[in-house]
């Protein structure tokens, strides 16, 4: 009854001669199987009353060629899809009793009968559901339950019919004997295929590069022009540097997370504006700060390092060009975690290990950043403001990977609270000349006594800073926040 | 009477699955009222538009199921905790045990985890009512977290204790897109709530809002399913892990007994689809069959004149693609031509895709083998008996004309949903030889042949024994051509919805709150005998009185399992 199972193969025949040796062999089979089918059969196991599925083909098919009509006679027909001339001539009468319209097809009569004696001896397995099994192998052990099976055996061309020749009165109780007799090992499952992992590529590499090229040409421009021409080069510059940042931002590992869906918001309205605000402020602020305590400011900026209104371009310089560093180690990161996704099998042994790798991945990018520092510093002949500028700077990183990971909330507001600490540390020292309103001004008239002018940014984004670190440490180690992108499954 | 019809990536959508018959049955019933709640499946589909609706759709609500807004909606303490206990029932419902396994893991009956399911479920949808928005907490750590404890905890599946950190994210986002409808906002009183009747038309994520409708407010559920969703889930088979497979196929199966389960009545396309879904706990009771319905009238001219045929042309009409075996039909035509050698074959269809392709590259070379041109005499051109023609062309210019072709159809799949083809030439009068496959039988019913599939000599003596005997092909094509208008008709499909919506709104009535004039609710507008809460027919729900007699106490002695009879107060003297 090996062959039996032939009936589903999925492949389809490619040449006559195996199709006819093998639809031969079947049809050969047949005598010797009717026979061991009709007298192992027990009586009862596949009741008629109670196999709904076959009351269709019992009650609408009398008119079949012998080969499936014979459904009343299937306790022990099961095994003969296609019976021979004469091998069960009792049926065959039975069948035509049965038969109640006119359309009843008996095409064999007219062959002749010695064509469909069978040419060879069948050779007889003892199990054909192990032979079926075997067929459809992966199949059967990839299956997580019954009804997969099932649905595969469906989509092979398994019928009911096929299936009650495996003595099963549906596919569903065949599927689910497969399923009971898989052998499932119980060793080690296979290791898990790895994430796709986003790769370093050229462009955004280079767009990060941008920025900071851009912002080193307006400095030397500032350096360089004079008057009017110097005006316009610092206006041209700032907006080349705002469009440049832009870029670099909108690809990739500091780019808002693409598996947010489209048309969902990327940023928290106003982040954008309030990153903008704090690098205009150290660019201006320390000088404008100076100034107001002194009495001024007298003029407006003239972008020199020397002026009434001094501005402060290394600070700026070395933010500008650490896009490249903060766009490497948020790379690094997401690799990193990527990969150890794919190791862990428990959330907090996950998150674990992600720890220390943000908390290095921080560390790298502030070295990174007092190391551009210095180098400006050095380059623009100007003090380098470490203290107001790595706070600062680790503000926005930390800012931009939340953004990045889908965490809008906390950024916007840490950010928005930060430029509000700045602009009222200003302003109360503007107010303090209102008469009757000097105490307005003496805290922050204290600081700057004490510490200088970088003393009121660095506080602010220090403690900024600290918040979204603390903050990235409960949420980025989350392995919600590295979920791969969106696959159908 | 108002009905909401539920569909998925299909009608109204230009491109959508089912939209013709979704089509037709609206436009069948223009005295009831429509309104369609559609999901789509793509922003492509989105943006081909809709067909042309008639008047009798109200209202179109649309949502996307392919993508979500993440609202921003911020949790307060309680909703979170609120939807970590519904999440994680819901995660321990699909760790216990499997919904199509009746005996598997789980210690518990299956009707109880049916019902944690269920209630789970629910729980989430009043939580995403009550909080405008689920999204952001279906993918938010805690869903993870839930998850992973459902899987570690003792007693879930084998499978789903292997799950590693990547296979919960894959689970959770897929239950995050499973889970969409949730998030609608349909389920207000002037949306579902407005509606006396839902009509489901495919299992899955359109039975969803029929489910929460029904939860909120009581509307009966009619589910319609032409294919079976869970089937479909299992054979998209994807590549991902175990764990992840046997946790969807818990969630898509405990979802399709859900369906089943609250739905008034189930309504399968074909007994294949049918089987399906007694499998998956659909009560029997509530089954009825409905043939999915086509246009007659194309072939009603080729059906009343059956001598058009040519008597020694058999006819093969279809898609061309390697499940349909083309390659056997040519191996069966070989040995028919050993007996008639005057019969021609005609294969009509398109290529389906690439390997449908090379395919018909395929069966053409094998054609050109087995059957070498032949030509009447010595002068003229010689010609294959095979033609492979497409539809379309000067010789067919009309589906009808090519089953007018041949006097036998032939068809020879290996693999068969509902066999289209197969009704057309029922539709045609033409007498058939088809594979024992898929819905075959049911649908030819004693009017034609059927051999087994994968093999070319009983379809050969099938065709055989029809092409010799005129009479007997006519008396089994008009057989055909009766059994397919009585059945497979666009005007049978559409009445029997129609039966089917009145006996679900006479059965289950919604009960409203009737206002008068000043918009005040009307005491006594509904007499409390209308409406009857509860399934007191229920086995587990019984309304016995204390006291009661003692034969009142056993469970009911029914011919059909009692589970889900609608309440009929006729019950009660019964009693």
């Amino acid at each position: 009854m090996s062959d039996l199972g032939a009936l589903d193969r999925p492949g389809t025949p490619d040449s006559p001669g195996s199709w006819d040796e093998r639809s031969q062999g079947w049809l050969a089979g047949e005598t010797s199987g009717s026979h061991t089918a009709g007298g192992e059969t027990a009586p009862g196991t596949r009741g008629g009353d109670d196999a709904p599925a076959h009351t269709y083909a019992h009650a609408e098919t009398p008119a079949h060629t012998r080969a499936v009509a014979e459904a009343p006679q299937r306790e022990r027909a099961d095994a003969e899809p296609l019976a021979p001339v004469g091998a069960d001539a009792k049926s065959l009468t039975r069948a035509r009793a049965d038969a109640e319209t006119p359309a009843h097809t008996r095409a064999d009569t007219d062959l002749p009968a010695a064509r469909r004696q069978p040419a060879a001896p069948r050779r007889a397995a003892a199990d054909p559901v192990k032979a079926l099994m075997h067929r459809h192998r992966e199949l059967c052990e990839r299956a997580v339950d019954p009804l997969e099976i099932a649905a595969g055996l469906e989509a092979h061309g398994v019928t009911d019919r096929t299936a009650a020749r495996f003595r099963h009165r549906d596919v569903f109780s065949l599927a689910e004997e497969m399923y009971a007799r898989v052998p499932r090992d119980t060793g080690a499952p296979a290791r898990p295929a790895a994430l796709d992992v986003a790769r370093a590529r050229a462009d955004w590499a280079l767009l990060t590069l941008l920025p900071g090229a851009l912002c080193a040409a307006t400095v030397a421009a500032l350096h360089l022009t004079h008057g009017q021409a110097r005006a316009l080069a610092a206006a041209v510059g700032v907006l080349a540097v705002a469009l440049a940042l832009r870029a670099a931002l909108t690809r990739g590992p500091l780019a808002a997370a693409d598996r947010r869906p489209p048309g969902s918001l990327a940023h928290a309205p106003g982040s954008r504006a309030c990153t903008y605000w704090l690098l205009a402020y150290a660019l201006l602020g320390d000088g404008l700060l100076d100034a107001a305590l002194a009495g001024g400011p007298d003029g407006p900026p003239t972008g020199t390092a020397d002026g009434p209104w001094p501005l402060a371009t290394a600070p700026v310089l070395a933010l500008t060009l650490a896009c490249a560093p903060a766009a490497w180690s948020a790379h690094l990161f997401a690799v990193r975690a990527r990969r150890r996704l794919t190791a862990s099998r428990a959330l907090e042994e996950y998150s674990a290990s992600v720890r220390p790798l943000l908390i290095g991945m921080f560390a790298l990018f502030l070295c990174a950043l007092t190391a551009l520092l210095a180098v400006c510093g050095a380059a623009l002949g100007e003090p380098a403001d470490y203290a107001q500028t790595v706070t600062l700077g680790a503000l926005l990183l930390l800012a931009r990977l939340l953004t990045t990971h889908g965490f809008t909330h906390a950024p916007a507001l840490v950010l928005t609270a930060t430029v509000m600490t700045e602009a009222t540390a200003t302003a109360t020292v503007f107010a303090g000349r209102l008469p009757g309103c000097g105490f307005l001004a003496t805290p922050v008239e204290t600081l700057v006594d004490h510490w200088g002018p970088g003393s009121v940014p660095a506080l602010a984004c220090g403690a900024a800073a600290l918040a979204l670190l603390i903050h990235a440490t409960r949420t980025l180690t989350r392995a919600s926040a590295h979920a791969p992108e969106d696959r159908p499954c | 009477m108002r009905i909401g019809l539920l569909t998925e990536g299909g009608y109204p959508y230009v491109s959508g699955d089912a939209r013709l018959w979704c089509d037709r049955l609206v436009r069948g019933l223009g005295q009831h009222e429509f309104d369609v709640y559609a999901l789509s499946r793509s922003e492509r589909q989105e943006n081909e538009g809709w067909i042309a609706l008639p008047p009798q759709v109200g209202r179109v609500w649309t949502a996307p199921l392919w993508t979500a807004e993440d609202d921003g909606t911020i949790y307060g303490r309680r909703a979170r905790r609120r939807f970590a206990e519904c999440y994680g029932e819901l995660a321990a419902a699909l760790c216990a045990g499997n919904a199509g396994d009746p005996s598997g893991a789980s210690g518990e009956s299956p009707a109880a985890e049916a019902d944690r399911f269920g209630s789970a479920l629910y729980g989430l949808a009043e939580l995403a009512r009550d909080e405008r928005g689920l999204v952001g907490a279906l993918r938010s750590e805690a869903a993870v977290r839930a998850l992973e404890r459902a899987c570690r905890a003792p007693g879930a599946l084998g499978a789903a204790r292997e799950a590693r950190v990547p296979d919960l994210l894959a689970v959770a986002a897929h239950l995050e897109r499973a889970l969409r409808p949730l998030s609608l906002d349909w389920y207000e009183d002037d949306g579902l709530g407005s509606v006396d009747l839902c009509h489901a038309t495919t299992g899955g994520s359109a039975a969803l809002p029929g489910l929460l409708a029904h939860h909120f407010h009581g509307v009966p559920l009619l589910l319609t399913e032409y294919g079976v969703r869970l089937r479909t889930h299992y054979l998209a088979g994807t590549d991902a892990s175990p764990a992840v497979r046997s946790l969807l196929a818990a969630f898509h199966g405990r979802l399709a007994a859900e369906s089943y389960d609250r739905a008034a009545i189930v309504t399968p396309g074909n007994a294949h689809a049918r089987r399906w879904q007694e499998r998956c706990g659909a009560d029997r009771a509530k089954l009825r069959t409905v043939y999915p319905g086509m246009d007659a009238s194309r072939f009603a001219e080729v059906g009343e004149s059956p001598q058009s045929a040519d008597p020694d042309t058999l006819v093969w009409v279809g898609r061309v693609e390697p499940a349909k075996d083309l390659v056997s039909l040519l191996h069966a035509f070989a040995e028919i031509r050993k007996e008639a050698p005057k019969t021609l074959l005609r294969i009509v269809g398109a290529p389906d895709g690439p390997d449908g392709e090379a395919y018909l590259g395929h069966c053409r070379a094998l054609a050109a083998q087995l059957f070498p041109d032949e030509a009447e005499g010595l002068h003229a051109v010689g010609d294959n008996p095979v033609s492979f023609e497409e539809i379309g062309g000067p010789e067919l210019p009309s589906l009808a004309d090519a089953y007018a072709a041949g006097a036998v159809t032939v068809l020879a799949s290996v693999v068969e949903g509902f066999p289209i083809s197969l009704v057309e030439a029922m539709f045609c009068g033409r007498a058939t030889v088809s594979t024992d496959v898929g819905a075959v039988v049911e649908v030819i019913g004693g009017t034609g042949l059927v051999v087994p599939p994968r093999n070319p000599r009983a379809l050969a003596e099938a065709c055989l024994a029809l092409l010799r005997d005129p009479a007997r092909r006519e008396r089994l094509g008009a057989a055909a051509r009766a059994r397919a208008l009585e059945l497979f008709t666009v005007e049978q499909n559409t009445t029997a919805f129609h039966g089917i919506y009145l006996e679900i709104v006479s059965h289950t009535p919604v009960s409203r709150v009737v206002l008068d004039d000043a918009g005040e609710p009307l005491p006594f507008a509904v007499p409390a005998e209308a409406h009857v809460p509860g399934r007191w027919t229920h086995p587990a729900a019984r309304v016995v009185a204390r006291g009661g007699p003692g034969w009142a106490k056993g469970a009911p002695v029914r011919a059909t399992p009692p589970r889900t009879t609608p309440p009929m107060p006729a019950t009660e003297g019964a009693r």
